[in-house]
């Protein structure tokens, strides 16, 4: 009877280390500092990172569904990235992981009112979203945060892309996320005409950090309003890696795309960051 | 007997090439781009002709859009073209169409069309080329383009009657865009793909166009 109690508590625990290995397997700690990578523009600017974690991988459709209960992708497969979700279906995803794992949700999030600062004519949700800082949930990373990570951070080669100068070594993109390799204009006939799609996280090569697919595969939400030359903030957010549909230039480090917060499509995801 | 001055030869030589200076090249550059997509419904048939010539020969289409004009567009284009055939049973645009980055706009000069007559929200009307020509804008919602999917806008001038072929015609897209801008549709800064082409959806019908 003992030896029977002390294999199951011993199985016990054995099963408790594999899924805290796992959820470490995961994750990758970023040491912070300032930018090496002289291809972002943050370089210039001086700024400094606080160290956090980020997800390795893009977050799967079986994480997905583990928190959510279905599954909103274009393309299906449990190790496919998530596509086809809203920032505002990202910011509530971080919060409910967040409470299923006995963690402080980072986002508060108010329903009922809309946000004054969106002024995006075609976002119909504009929830107001603030943040809690301090807490260890988990959460979409700043666009200085993304950059930094893509860059690989202090240990950063200079690349262009994340993990490479060369996109087909690191990057699921219009070019080669088909039937066969595309040569010539990008064209939406041609991409569609080859049957692009999304592919399993972690078969490209990864970057300095050990951190896959930030460039390419599918496009990855952060925190920040889209701000430019031609847009005020509020429009837009920021995504950024780019994805299997556009050109390779928004696959580049240093390129912020931006999309309506409500907006939704299939080469749109997200990865998850937490507070060290 | 005419005298050979080879003294104002030599001038007028000099004052050719002094005024070839200011002649926009952009708005005569030979033809590089060729655009060749259907979405695989009903049988389309495309030729890629020499030159700047192309023909179409559809039934029972999706939808596909065919086409030859320049790889990077510009404003000042002058887009000169012949459609010996424009023949639509159904719903089919000829249309000067391409793309603006930063900001994301997708443009469209329609000169003919088939049923159905492409409009949007109206901003007013313009003259170019001998015809007048309705200004509309429109959103595609969640869209894919080079951007990856956005919302994106939508120029579009659209002839109010159908232009005749058969003949060379021009489309001067500066007035076209400078009519734009003066109802404050303004293009992006960085320019994609242009093309005079034909399109067709869930129709039948045959097109020759050529373009230079």
């Amino acid at each position: 009877m003992k030896k029977l109690l002390v294999s199951l508590l011993l199985s016990i625990v054995v099963f408790i280390c594999a899924c805290s290995n796992d959820k470490a397997d995961r994750f990758m700690l970023v040491e912070g500092g300032t930018y090496i990578n002289t291809e972002s523009d943050y370089y210039k600017d001086g700024i400094s990172i606080t160290d956090f974690y980020i997800g390795k991988y893009e977050v799967t459709q079986q994480e997905w569904i583990d928190v959510m209960g279905s599954n909103p992708s274009n393309f299906t497969g449990n190790n496919l990235p998530v596509d086809t979700v809203s920032w505002y279906d990202c910011i509530e995803y971080c919060n409910k992981r967040s409470e299923k794992e006995g963690l402080e949700p980072y986002y508060n999030i108010d329903k009922n009112l809309k946000d004054p600062d969106n002024i995006n004519e075609v976002d119909n949700i504009k929830w107001i979203v603030t943040m809690n800082e301090e807490a260890n949930g988990y959460r979409l990373p700043t666009q200085a945060e993304w950059e930094y990570a893509a860059s690989g951070g202090q240990l950063s080669k200079n690349n262009r892309y994340s993990g490479d100068n060369n996109a087909d070594e690191v990057a699921w993109y219009w070019r080669n996320a088909g039937d066969t390799y595309l040569s010539g204009d990008w064209t939406w006939a041609a991409i569609e005409n080859n049957n692009n799609n999304t592919k399993p996280v972690g078969e490209k090569k990864p970057n300095e950090l050990g951190i896959y697919d930030m460039s390419g595969n599918v496009r990855e939400w952060c925190w920040d309003w889209f701000q430019d030359d031609v847009y005020d903030s509020g429009y837009f957010r920021v995504c950024k890696g780019g994805g299997w549909i556009g050109d390779v230039i928004c696959c580049e480090i240093s390129y912020s795309g931006k999309f309506d917060p409500n907006g939704i499509g299939s080469d749109q995801g997200f990865r998850v960051c937490r507070n060290k | 007997m005419f005298q050979f001055n080879k003294k104002k030869l030599a001038v007028l030589c000099a004052m050719v090439m002094i005024f070839s200076c200011f002649i926009p090249v952009s708005a005569s550059a030979a033809v590089d781009y060729w655009q060749n997509w259907t979405d695989g419904g009903g049988t389309v048939t495309s030729t890629n002709g020499s030159n700047g010539n192309y023909s179409v020969n559809w039934s029972n289409c999706g939808n596909f859009v065919v086409g030859k004009g320049w790889t990077t567009g510009n404003a000042s284009r002058v887009v000169n073209y012949n459609a010996g055939a424009f023949n639509p049973s159904g719903n089919g645009y000829l249309t000067f169409y391409g793309w603006t980055r930063n900001s994301l706009i997708e443009y469209y000069v329609v000169d003919s069309w088939g049923t159905y007559r492409p409009t949007g929200t109206y901003k007013g009307s313009m003259s170019s080329d001998g015809g007048t020509y309705d200004i509309y804008t429109a959103t595609r919602y969640n869209a894919p383009s080079i951007d990856g999917t956005q919302t994106f806008t939508q120029y579009w001038s659209v002839r109010q009657s159908k232009r005749a072929t058969g003949s060379n015609v021009q489309i001067t897209f500066n007035n076209h865009v400078n009519a734009w801008r003066n109802v404050g549709m303004n293009l992006g800064s960085s320019w994609s793909y242009q093309a005079l082409c034909v399109e067709g959806y869930q129709s039948s019908g045959y097109a020759n166009v050529t373009v230079w």
